[in-house]
């Protein structure tokens, strides 16, 4: 099986002034189609741009990244922002709705952009906000929903697409540790259900319910492996 | 991402935000409001100009001559034959000799009734109607007969209506009323169209001690044939004075078109003037989509991560621009059919004249064209730069 997620001596530098930050550090990782992986590591470790690498935000400075066997690194802005809409779907922090947009206008969003008529749009939109069980607050504003409802929202937004990777910034960062947990449970699920989970966070305890740990420092990989070597490897 | 589904989210953000919304416009809206009722007051003025010109005749060719530096001269009789001679064109003429003479009625002194010597084709081609007797015939020329044709004012104010058969005196000489005149204009007053005696030519020349007659009016078979008919009586005068100076044509149609031309030419300034303030809504319009951009940064950057092209980006901003500029234009050209209404009313009040500032549906569509392009054309530079926004940067922004 070929790998979905491929980084190849990848680097990421920012230029300060007269120093230079190298936020990811000559890195090379593989993540399989299928997988639920956390990237973990403490405050100014390189996971944000970990992310933004792997969500296609943002290029890198040196190496490869590769996803679905693609070189991304030589797309321009528009093709940088389709393979996001077909490959990638976002989870949020801090939720990111639009907050003049119903919960069925927010999730539809990546299925406008795809360019799928009125009728399509409903009815995966629909579908999805059903998943996440939110089917009776379809017509709600965000500002009408609980931060974890919204932030379920978002999860529908990102599976609307039906994408290859399913990515999560801090996703319970934002909330309370019983909804944060329900979030947790709805991000297993959906790995269960077959989809590859990319989880970025600061805390341990939710790393460890990911499938495998990708442990960060100073842009470098410190730890790649299951919950269980790690503890053993400590 | 269509464009209709582009153009529902204009609607609605630009209705997320009303009275923000309706300053933006303001610019487009002044700005059509003046160019509709300029543009209509233009018309208006222009259709007064050709209704009182045609009241005036433009059938009719005036023939002034100078005769200045040219020992020879054209006679009556001359001018008499062209019509003769070019019946397809000309018509009839008279020749008007102005009489500035003393006018007493009884032993009263009228100061501004003016007294005009005419042929006895005169009175239809200037179409005065007769409310009672006749006009001056053939034979009262020919014989020089001292009889007069007076206008309504000298009947109604002079002669309590009964001016037929009474008499007046005109230097000194007793003149028989055997005409008198329908009203010509619509208020009858001292010095006024209505305020007139015609006489014979004949007895006007003789008179005043002119020998050779220096006015005449033609009348043409037709108002298109002005330009052939002025060329006849042209190459006769030139035939005889051999000098272009030493006499005038003058054809009102002429003077009208030429007047028509003035008037285009002062409304396309002045609604060029009023376009200045369209353009002045155009950067109003580009001031605050600058300031939604960055109000919206964050809306930006979520779109773009969800998959928004540049396009998309693109479109939707400029389609606001131009739909809030096109709202301004469209309440733009109601207020001016609106003003127009007015300032029609006004005017008529004020200046007792009947201009109609008509608000043409032609200067509503370009005003409403010109207003929709105005905000696509400075729509553009704010959705470009939102366009162009780094979605990691946009994301970020609080
Ligand atoms: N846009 C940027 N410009 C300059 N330095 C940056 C930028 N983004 C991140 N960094 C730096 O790169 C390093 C890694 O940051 P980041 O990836 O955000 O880490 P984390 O998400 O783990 O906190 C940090 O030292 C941070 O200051
Ligand atoms: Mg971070």
């Amino acid at each position: 099986m070929k790998p979905l997620i491929e980084f190849r001596d990848l680097s990421k530098i920012y230029q300060m002034g007269e120093t230079e930050v190298r936020a990811v550090d000559g890195m090379s990782m593989q993540i399989m189609p299928g997988e639920f992986v956390a990237i973990v590591g403490q405050s100014g470790s390189g996971k944000s741009t970990c992310m933004n690498i792997i969500g296609c935000l943002d290029v890198p400075t040196s190496g490869n990244y590769f996803l679905g066997g693609q070189d991304v690194g030589e797309l321009d802005d528009d093709e940088l922002a389709e393979i996001r809409n077909k490959m990638v779907g976002f989870i949020f922090q801090q939720y990111n709705l639009l907050p003049k947009l119903s919960v069925l206008g927010n999730v539809e969003l990546p299925l406008l952009y795809a360019g799928l008529s009125k009728s399509e749009r409903v009815e995966q939109a629909t579908k999805v906000i059903t998943k996440v069980g939110l089917a009776d607050k379809i017509n709600n504003l965000p500002s009408q929903l609980s931060g974890g409802q919204q932030q379920r929202v978002s999860v529908a937004r990102a599976l609307a697409g039906n994408p290859s990777v399913i990515l999560a910034d801090e996703p319970t960062g934002a909330l309370d540790s019983k909804t944060g947990k329900e979030v947790l449970e709805l991000l297993t699920k959906l790995h269960s259900e077959g989809n590859t989970v990319v989880l970025i966070t600061h805390d341990n305890d939710i790393a460890g319910q990911a499938q495998r740990i990708i442990r960060l420092e100073d842009g470098h990989i410190i730890f790649n492996g299951t919950p269980d070597q790690e503890v053993t490897h400590i | 991402m269509n464009l209709f589904k582009s153009f529902q989210m204009a609607i609605s953000n630009i209705w997320a935000r009303k009275v923000r919304s309706l300053l933006t416009m303001l610019g487009i809206i002044i700005g059509v409001v003046a160019v509709i009722v300029i543009v209509g007051l233009g018309n208006g003025l222009e259709k007064y100009m050709v209704d009182s010109f045609k009241s005036m005749g433009t059938d009719l060719l005036t023939v002034n001559v100078v005769g200045r530096g040219s020992a020879r001269t054209v006679s009556t009789e001359e001018m008499y034959e062209l019509v003769d001679d070019y019946p397809e064109y000309l018509t009839s003429v008279s020749p008007q000799v102005p009489l500035g003479g003393k006018v007493k009625i009884g032993n009263e002194a009228l100061s501004y009734t003016s007294v005009t010597g005419t042929g006895e084709d005169f009175m239809i081609m200037k179409k005065f109607s007769l409310e009672s007797g006749r006009y001056i015939r053939y034979v009262d020329i020919d014989r020089r007969n001292n009889v007069a044709v007076v206008g309504a004012y000298i009947n109604n104010e002079w002669f309590r209506g009964e001016a037929l058969g009474k008499t007046l005196r005109i230097n000194g000489q007793l003149f028989e009323i055997i005409g008198v005149l329908n009203a010509e204009t619509d208020e009858i007053e001292e010095g006024g169209g209505d305020d007139a005696i015609y006489i014979p030519y004949s007895v006007a020349a003789k008179s005043a001690g002119v020998r050779n007659i220096s006015s005449y009016v033609f009348g043409i078979a037709n108002e298109d044939l002005v330009k052939e008919s002025k060329q006849i009586i042209d190459d006769k005068l030139y035939d005889v004075f051999g000098d272009q100076d030493a006499y005038r044509i003058i054809s009102l149609t002429e003077l009208l078109s030429m007047m028509s031309s003035m008037v285009d030419i002062m409304i396309t300034i002045l609604a060029a003037i009023a376009g200045i303030s369209l353009v002045v809504g155009g950067i109003g319009i580009m001031n605050i989509m600058l300031v939604s951009v960055s109000e919206r940064t964050r809306e930006i950057g979520i779109r773009k991560a969800l998959g928004a092209k540049r396009h998309h980006i693109l479109q939707q901003f400029v389609i606001e621009a131009a739909t809030t500029s096109a709202i301004g234009g469209l309440i733009g050209i109601g207020l001016g059919y609106a003003l127009s209404d007015l300032a029609s009313k006004i005017i008529v009040v004020a200046l007792e004249e009947e201009i109609v500032v008509a608000a043409s549906t032609s200067a509503a569509l370009g005003a409403f064209a010109i207003s929709a392009f105005i905000g696509i054309l400075f729509g553009y530079l704010p959705a470009r730069k939102a366009a162009r926004l780094n979605p990691i940067d946009a994301l970020r922004y609080e």
